[in-house]
């Protein structure tokens, strides 16, 4: 990987944003686990909070994402799309189990894998398992091989088009 | 009234989950019916957590935290089901194409001269 001054710089505050992200997730959980707003426990949450973000920050590349306003608006359309894409993969799957025939062509197709970032591909992957008729199998590389209910069309461009579209814009723009 | 719209939910909620049932009962392969299971025990189990929501406001935020692991962990185990299942060779009905076969072939064959 090519390291010059600004790729240095933005990691570092990749690092910084990552760490308070991390650290507010642990620490809403802890208040929400406790249900309670004593000192003392939430002391003790913010305190176990920080060390566990801390640690995970450290140990790897996984929370290195920006943190601003741009990232929150893309994450809350990204899942307003991704309820949408279940509530369509439910339905779908409903006219299949419920049909008198089960009428698939399953296969398993290779795309292009467009996010570079481990907890972006960690989202679109999941994202991809819930949307109608598909479910990652592997990834290689770059490569993902998604397996189809229903194959249409074995030209990567296309499958990829209509498998990950919908959620690549707002992922790119958040995760990168 | 929060009692009845509780009670609606959790019912559309179960159904999806008797569907996930019916559906790997009824579809040919393993991976037709890892779909089959991950897509609507997920929608299902939302929607049965949001339906105790309702009936018990003072849960909804635990409840959400459950649901969020729901959300998480149902396709990585599905995805690592699948990808075990490949690997084993689990035999797959009616395939129109096989990427990932295509690709372990292509390396078999570069890797024994």
């Amino acid at each position: 990987m090519p390291e010059d001054q600004g790729t240095t710089q933005r990691t570092a505050s990749g690092l910084l944003g990552g760490l308070i992200v991390l650290w507010i997730v642990c620490f809403t959980v802890w208040l929400v686990i406790n249900s309670s707003v004593a000192p003392p426990i939430v002391a003790t949450g913010a305190l176990v909070s920080l060390v566990v973000a801390v640690i995970f920050i450290r140990r790897g590349d996984v929370w290195r994402i920006q943190a601003a306003p741009r990232t929150a608006y893309h994450l809350l359309a990204y899942t307003c799309v991704f309820f949408c894409e279940l509530v369509k993969a439910n339905i779908n799957m409903l006219r299949y189990v419920y049909a008198p025939r089960i009428d698939i062509r399953p296969g398993i197709v290779k795309v292009n894998m467009p996010l570079k970032s481990s907890i972006g591909r960690l989202a679109l992957t999941n994202s991809i398992a819930l949307t109608p008729g598909s479910l990652v199998m592997d990834l290689r590389g770059d490569a993902l091989f998604i397996h189809l209910l229903d194959v249409r069309t074995s030209d990567p461009e296309e499958a990829s088009r209509m498998i990950i579209g919908p959620f690549r814009r707002h992922l790119e723009a958040a995760f990168g | 009234m929060s009692e009845l719209i509780g009670n609606i939910v959790i019912l559309v909620g179960a159904f999806f989950l008797f569907s996930a049932g019916l559906g790997l009962l009824r579809m040919p392969d393993v991976f037709t019916r890892i779909q089959a299971g991950t897509k609507a025990s997920t929608l299902g189990n939302i929607l049965v957590l949001s339906g105790l929501g309702i009936h018990h406001p003072d849960w909804a935020l635990k409840l959400l935290i459950v649901a969020y692991f729901v959300l998480m962990t149902n396709p990585l185990s599905s995805h690592a089901l699948s990808r075990a299942a490949h690997a084993a060779g689990a035999p797959m009905v009616g395939t129109v194409v096989d990427a990932l076969r295509d690709e372990d072939g292509i390396a078999a064959k570069e890797s024994s001269p």
